[in-house]
This record gives C-alpha cells, structure tokens and sequence, in this order.
C-alpha cells in the first residue's frame, strides 16, 4: 500500500467519506434552502400537504410585502446595525491595545487578567442582567440603541482581546526589537508595525464580534421596548404576530440573517484562524 | 536630539564599548553574571557560546533592549544603564533579519529615519544611496518575502546603516541561512567592517564564524566570559578547558590522568602510552590534570603511541581519522584522502608543545 | 527625549496604559452587576408602585430553590439538555471534522456549509425550526409522511418529551459547525510526519487514528467539551421563540427559568438565586477550561 493510498484510503473509505459528505451537506443545508424556498413560495403552496414545490408557485410578494409593510423591521435592521457597529468599533479600539498589551507588554499578571477576562465572556447573560436592568432603568435608559452597545461591550470586547491575543502572542520578537532600535517607541510600534501585519485576525475579530452584536437577543429583549429594537426581537415579535403567513415569516428571517451570513461566508478564512486557533492555544 | 545622528571625532583611548560587572537575572535565574568587556573604537568583537550561554542577553544589554539587573554599561564613555535603545545611538541585524514584513524594501531602510522625522526628500535620498552601495536599488519597491535570502540579509544592513550609527550589533544573522550563503554573507560583513570600521559586536554560537570574522572574541560559559581575545590567542592558548573544547573542530580530545615524573620530565600515561607534558605547564607529579591535543598536532608515523585506525572520515581538503588504543582514542587530521582503512594499526606522535593541559578540578589551563 | 526610562521600564508603562481602558470599560459594565446580582440572592426584593423594596433575607432564596418543583424540573431540564448536547455535539462535530480534514472534503464549499448556521441568528434559527416543525404545515411532516414514517402530521412540540428533544435537534444542528471547526483546526495540527511514522511502523489506518489522531486531539476535544457544556447552559433564545418553556414546563431550562421568575413574576431576589446558581456552574467550568488550555499552552511554547 502506498502512502497516498494508506492516507487517503481505498476504496471502501472514500465511499464511505462520499456518504459522510453528502450526510453532512443535507444536514447542513437543507434547513437554510427550505429557510429560502419557503421565503419564495405562496401560501398557499407552503399549506398544502405535503408542500406544493412547482415553478408557478414562485413569487418575491412575501419579501415585497414585509419590506413594504414592517416598518419594524427596517428600523430593527437600522437599530441592529448602529448598534453592532458601534460595539465592534469600540470594542477593537480598546480591545485591540489590550490584547497587545497583555501579549506583548510585561504587564504584571497578564496571564491572569487575560483569563479573567476570557471567563467575563463565558458569563451568562441572566446573571448581570437583572442589576443591569434595575440600574439601566433609574437611569432612564432603556430602550436606547447606544445603552445596548455598551451592554455588548461586554460579550464582544473580551472576544476581541480574546482572538487578538492569540495573534499577537505569536508576533516574532525581533520585529519589535527592530522597532525600538529604529526609533519608535512603544506606541509607534503598535501603530506602524503590529497593527499593519494583523489585519486578518483584526477582520476576523471585528466579524466576530459583529456577528455577535447583530444576533444578541437576551439583553435587547430587556433592555429596549419598541424604539431600540434590534433584528432579533423584531423577527421574534414578527413569528409570534405573524405566526401563520409562513412566507413572509421566512422572508423577514432570511433578510435578518443575509447580513450576517455574507460577511460569515466572505471572512470565513479569518474567523476559522482568528477564533477556532485563539481558543485552542489560549 | 538632532535627526541625523551626530559623530564626534572618537577618542581613540576611551572603549566604544565598556561593561563593567554586568549581571542580569530573571527571577533566581542568574543568565549573565560578572560580565566585563572593553571593546575598541572600530573593532569587531564576537561573543561566542552554546545557546542559553547569555551572550544574547548581553548583547540585548548593550543595545538597552533588556535592562541589567546590575553593573554598569558605558558607550564611548557614558554610562547608558538607564537609556532606551533609541538614545544609545546603535545599529542592529537580527535573526532572521525581523525586516517588516508589510513594508517595501525602501519602507524597511527608511522607517528609522521616518521615526526621527528626516524630511521625506532626505529619507529618499539617503535610502537610494544605502540601496545603491548595497546592490539593492532593483528591489526597492518588492516587500521582504520577494527578496532572496541573500537581499534580505542586505536589506538588513542597509537598515542599519543609513542611520551611520556609532556601533553596528548582530544577533546571529546567518544562523538560518545555509551553509553556502552563510559564507558569502559572513564575508560582505567583514568587508563591510573593513571599508567602514564602525565598532562591530556580533553574537553567534558558531566557532567557526565567529574565528573569520573577529578581531577579537569573547567565549561565553554560563553567563561569564571564560575568554576574551583574538582568534589565536583563544585557539591556541584557551584559558579553560571549556574554552579548548568549544573551539576547533574536530574537537579537541581531552583526556584525564596523573602526573608523573620520568627522565625529569612531566608527563601523563594513557593506557601503554606516555604523552609528554610541556615544561612550562608547571605542574608537580600526582597532580589529577586533563590533557587537550588538536587532530592537526596528532602525526602518524610518531612513537608516542600504536594504535588501531577505527573510522575514516574523508572531507575534500583533509581526512579525519579516529585511532583506538588502550588508553583511549584520538582523532588526527591528515591531508587530503587518506588510504587508511578501519583496523590498521599506525603509530603517531604529538610535540610536547603541543600538548594542552588543564587542571582537573578547576579546568583552568596550566 | 529627556525620560530616563529603560526599555522594559517603556513596555511595562505602556502596557498598562494599554491595558486599562479595556480592563475599566469591563469592570464598569460587569463588576457593579455582578456584585449586585449576588447581593439580590440574599434579599427578598419586591416590586410596588414602581418602587423596589428589599429585605435581606440570608440564604433564604437558595432554600426555597431546594424545594421548588419547578426548579429541580427545570435543573433536571438543564442537566438533561446539557448532557445530550454535548455528547453529540461533540460526536458529530469530530465525524465532520475528520471528514472535512480528509482530502475529498477539502472543497471551500464545505466550510462555507459550517459558516452558515454559525451565522444564522439563535432566534432566525429558531424561526426557521418553528416553521420547520409546524404541527400542520410543517415539511418535516410533509417530508417524514411522504417517507412512510409516519401516518399523520404530528404535533412535536406539543408533547413534553419530544418537545424538549427537539428542542435539543435545533440547538444541537446550530452548534456543531463552531465545535467542527474548532475540532478542524485541531486536526490540521496534528503533524503529517507522526502518520508518515506510524505508516513507517506499519500501523493500520485505525491504529493510526487510535495511536496518533485521537491523542493528539484528547487536548482539543477536552476544550470542546466544556466549551459547549458552557454554551448549553446559555441556551435561551430557542427557549423563548420555540415553546416559552411549554408544554408543561418541559422545555425551561435554568436560564429561562431564571428570566421568567425575574421579568415575568417579578421575583428578583429568587431570579438572581436561580442566576447566580447559573453563574457558578459557569464559573466552575471556566475554570476547568482554562487548566485545560494552560498546559497546551506550556507546550506550544
């Protein structure tokens, strides 16, 4: 036996990894094509048993009327998208530093604070939830976009520190070095040096933690009431009011979810190398 | 400061390059301790030693990359103990070379003087010239990873140089290029050295570079300087046995025994034979010593000692070849291919004035 | 340049300059909830006239939770859900690991396939799943009766067993790309040279993946593990959309629970008990993680 043949098997695996892969891509994908068909078919196709699949039944109505009549919705994507914004910018602003600065700088115990601040991002939400409640609401603040971008911060700044210092951990340290014997001081260096070769997990960290801004739900459900509502909770009002026009229903998901899923299948690379790696080495 | 680095006439009885009483510890753990060097305006100094020896913490040291956790360091005379590397006025080359990757080759050699803020136009100029005198005009424009190791490697001097610092230092630059490259390259820095005799200080753990291009070495041990002195001095009159054994290849053999008087001479027995002890070692008989000869002191055809040939290592310019005898064994060099075969018996001789001998307890060199 | 600080002494102040907004901005939003959250626990806090009134009570709201039916069904729940989760979390996401890792399944389309659900948001999913399992319009009743499995469209949310294990299908199909890619990544570290060995030594392929795979990545599935242990006790979202604990309570599950006592009975005190015995479960396996991840940690350096 070869060694190609003892790697990758005879014939009898390659069946076998053919049915896996074909197992894997039905469980993977039939749920997001039905998500798709279902958003492009009539009611009436989508209520007869089993499912009426033929072309005619084929229509973009479900997407005209939800666009054109769920205000709602357009305000969620706004409000969801100011707020995702804001949390990822703010969080690679401070947490990128951070990350460096744990990584790289001889702060004291940066281990331990780096692992400190791993667990903040493994904390259930409902434990700091009800004090952030009682305190957001004397302050008048619920039901405002930038009090939820700031809620975030704590989920995605710990992500961002997290990713980014896995990254920074393996920067070789001549290129430093080289730095500070060329005249730039600390902060020079972060800036024209480290900063320009960590663009990938740079990406990686602000997809991350936009995609995670974008799907939050538990604190936008109890920290807004109609005017801050963010994608999330629009969708879930959406299927509890509407919970019988599937079409539409799906129509509203899918919009909710293309954002995402674009930057997700864009960045791929960066996320499965920023993140999968970042907590693997710690 | 002014931007572009100011060089007074040096002083040619002040040491470019002084510490006195170095030390620096992690923790408990002493790397470097008692290091002292006075380094001359213009000379090129090489610390030599095994990995974890110290002699790139004390090279870190000099270039205030690392601070000391005692003694002092002076440049020129001026204690820079407390001083950044930007202030100390040095150059360095690193292992493998830590060029910016994102940067072009113009961007690598300019970025110093961008961070000392020279002028956009004077930055162009002075990175054309450097690049012109290094053969790296053609490559401006490529970023590090199109570049050849050979150009990187220039690259790396060329960044060094447009700042015309008063002391270059090297951080084992050559340790990863292959052997061929590595020779060409040592032989551009020491040219290099030569055309501009700047003060040079140059870390490796290869005793072979570190010989063809000193002026003079330091053999580091442990975190101390075992030796300190030209390529001759340290070759043919090693202070320690560690020195002796970390120099010359193939190895120096060394090998224990007692002293012991015949004819009015000192000498040690190995097995059936007698080496033969240089008067001037001065030892007294009953003395535990070891004894150092180089494979290039060993003759055949000598009456020291008959010994079995055991292997034949043939390596172009000269052969080496391992003799087995009752006492021990030897390896000799013989010019070019040799005819012997495994389990010959030669005899061979070594000059008593050859012979190295050191004391066993304190490996110092007597 | 007048400063006399050193290099290290430059790097040390740096850092914490560096570090500290970061480190302040997270204290600020956590350390205030977090202590109050435990403080709640001890008090009984009641909501009137849009006024909170506590009184410190000790550990009586810890007691209670010992004897609340509720509570031990929904931690029995939780422990269920939990269990049965990461076990085949865990399973499947190594069976598409050491898929995707073997060269036919190398094709970008592959990850892209493990992007998407990642993506997808938990209520979006849930939605979806929503409509997926409908008791009268639903294609996996469409699907399962043109199949033969079944004779008449059932209600699978409606019934409390079945209710809970799908709710446990959806989670489960939403969390397998994160753990598989995570696995995926631990596979590719494994060195080709170990199996050129092992192939040199004449093992089978099932002795290489006894002797050289499954060693290699006991580190990488150990973190898997308590990674998605982590991640089930957060489960929410699909709580909420899916059945709001119903039929039944079948379906609450701890942190459910803990919302529904805080924000729908308007029991503070309790709902921050029921939180905090959350939090401390969480605490435990962050731990657990992190001693996990340290010696990989050690070794890699």
């Amino acid at each position: 036996m070869s060694y190609a043949l003892y790697r990758h098997g005879g014939p009898g695996l390659r069946l076998a990894t053919y049915a896996g892969l074909a197992l894997f891509v039905v469980w993977s994908a039939a749920p997001v094509v039905w998500l798709v068909l279902s958003s492009l078919l009539q009611q009436k196709a989508l209520i007869a048993r089993p499912p009426d699949l033929s072309p005619q039944n084929l229509t973009l109505d479900n997407f005209i009327i939800v666009v054109g009549s769920a205000a709602a919705l357009g305000r969620g994507i706004l409000n969801s998208l100011v707020v995702a914004l804001f949390s990822t910018a703010v969080a690679l602003a401070l947490g990128a530093p951070a990350a460096y600065a744990l990584a790289r700088l001889s702060v004291p115990r940066a281990d331990a604070i780096a692992f400190l601040v791993l667990a903040t991002q493994m904390l259930p939400s409902i434990a700091i939830a009800i004090p952030l409640f009682l305190v957001i609401s004397r302050l008048g603040l619920i039901d405002n976009v930038l009090t939820l971008g700031v809620v975030y911060l704590s989920f995605n700044l710990p992500i961002v520190i997290w990713i980014l210092r896995g990254f920074f951990l393996g920067i070789p340290a001549g290129l430093e070095k080289a730095a500070a014997i060329d005249g730039a001081g600390v902060l020079r260096t972060f800036w024209h040096i480290v900063l320009p070769i960590s663009i990938p997990p740079l990406g990686a960290a602000a997809v991350f933690a936009f995609v995670e801004a974008w799907n939050e739900f538990f604190f936008a459900l109890i920290l807004t009431r109609q005017s801050a509502q963010t994608v999330p909770l629009v969708i879930a009002a959406f299927a509890g009011q509407y919970q019988t026009v599937f079409g539409q229903m799906m129509a509203a998901a899918l919009i909710s979810v293309v954002p995402v899923i674009v930057l997700a299948i864009v960045f791929r690379d960066w996320i499965v190398r920023g993140f999968a790696d970042g907590m693997m080495k710690g | 400061m002014t931007s572009v680095p100011h060089r007074a006439e040096p002083n040619r009885s002040v040491p470019a390059i002084e510490l006195r009483r170095v030390a620096k510890s992690f923790g408990t753990v002493q790397v470097c301790r008692d290091v002292d060097l006075a380094i001359r305006q213009g000379e090129f100094v090489t610390l030599l030693g095994p990995s974890g020896c110290g002699k790139t913490t004390t090279l870190n040291m000099v270039a205030g990359l690392e601070d000391c956790t005692d003694g002092d360091i002076l440049l020129a005379g001026r204690r820079v103990n407390e001083l950044s590397p930007v202030e100390r006025d040095v150059a360095m080359v690193f292992q493998n070379y830590a060029l910016y990757p994102h940067m072009t080759v113009a961007e690598n050699i300019g970025f110093t003087l961008r961070m000392r803020r020279v002028p956009r136009a004077e930055i162009e100029a002075r990175v054309a010239a450097i690049a012109a005198s290094l053969e790296l005009s053609h490559v401006l424009g490529r970023l590090p990873a199109q570049l050849s190791g050979g150009q990187q490697q220039r690259v790396a001097i060329g960044r060094a140089l447009v700042r015309e610092p008063r002391i270059f230092l090297f951080d084992e630059p050559f340790s990863n290029l292959d052997a061929a490259l590595r020779v060409k390259m040592r032989a551009e820095v020491k040219q290099l050295h030569q055309r501009l005799g700047v003060t040079s200080l140059f870390v490796t753990h290869d005793q072979e570079e570190a010989m063809s291009i000193s002026d003079r070495i330091a053999v580091m041990n442990r975190g101390r300087v075992e030796q300190f002195g030209t390529p001759e001095e340290i070759y043919a009159r090693p202070a320690t046995r560690y020195v002796a054994s970390f120099i010359g290849s193939p190895q120096i053999e060394l090998m224990s025994g007692v002293v012991e008087v015949r004819d009015g001479r000192p000498t040690v027995p190995l097995g059936s034979a007698r080496l033969t002890l240089p008067e001037e070692a001065g030892v007294r008989p009953g003395q535990r010593v070891e004894v150092g000869v180089r494979p290039e002191h060993v003759r055949l055809g000598g009456e020291s000692l008959s010994a079995t040939v055991r292997l034949v290592q043939p390596v172009g310019p000269a052969t080496h070849v391992v003799l087995d005898w009752d006492g021990g064994s030897l390896t000799t060099t013989l010019p070019g291919f040799s005819r012997l075969r495994p389990g010959e018996t030669v005899t061979a001789g070594i000059d008593p004035r050859d012979v190295l001998v050191f004391d066993q307890e304190t490996g110092l060199r007597l | 340049m007048a400063s006399t600080a050193t290099f290290e002494q430059r790097r040390r102040y740096a850092g914490l300059f560096l570090v500290a907004p970061a480190i302040l901005v997270l204290v600020a939003i956590l350390g205030y909830p977090i202590v109050e959250s435990l403080m709640l626990a001890l008090h009984k806090v009641q909501l009137s006239a849009g006024a909170i009134q506590r009184s410190f009570i000790g550990l009586g709201n810890f007691e209670r939770l010992l004897a609340d039916e509720t509570f031990r069904r929904a931690a029995l729940n939780t422990l269920y859900f939990s269990v049965a989760e990461v076990v085949l979390v865990v399973v499947l996401s190594f069976a598409i690991a050491l898929l995707l890792n073997h060269p036919l399944g190398r094709p970008g389309l592959f990850r892209i396939l493990l992007v998407v659900p990642w993506a997808i948001a938990p209520v979006a999913n849930a939605v979806l799943w929503k409509w997926i399992l409908n008791a009268n319009y639903g294609v996996l009743n469409g699907l399962l009766q043109a199949l033969g499995v079944i004779d008449t469209y059932q209600v699978w949310l409606g019934t409390p067993a079945s209710a809970l294990n799908f709710l446990l299908l959806v989670d489960v199909w939403k969390s397998v790309p994160f753990v598989a890619l995570l696995l995926l990544a631990g596979l590719q570290r494994v060195p080709s040279i170990l199996y050129r060995a092992a192939y040199m030594d004449g093992a089978s392929r099932f002795q290489a993946f006894r002797h050289v795979t499954l060693p290699s990545m006991r580190g990488a599935i150990a973190i898997a593990v308590v990674l998605q242990t982590i991640w089930s006790l957060r489960v929410f979202d699909l709580v909420f959309v899916l059945t709001r604990g119903g039929p039944a309570d079948a379906t609450v599950l701890m942190n459910f629970l803990a919302y529904r006592v805080t924000f729908n009975f308007l029991d503070i005190g309790y709902g921050a008990a029921i939180a905090n015995v959350i939090f401390i479960l969480t605490l435990l396996l962050a731990i657990l993680y992190i001693r996990l991840v340290r010696p990989a940690e050690g070794a890699a350096r």
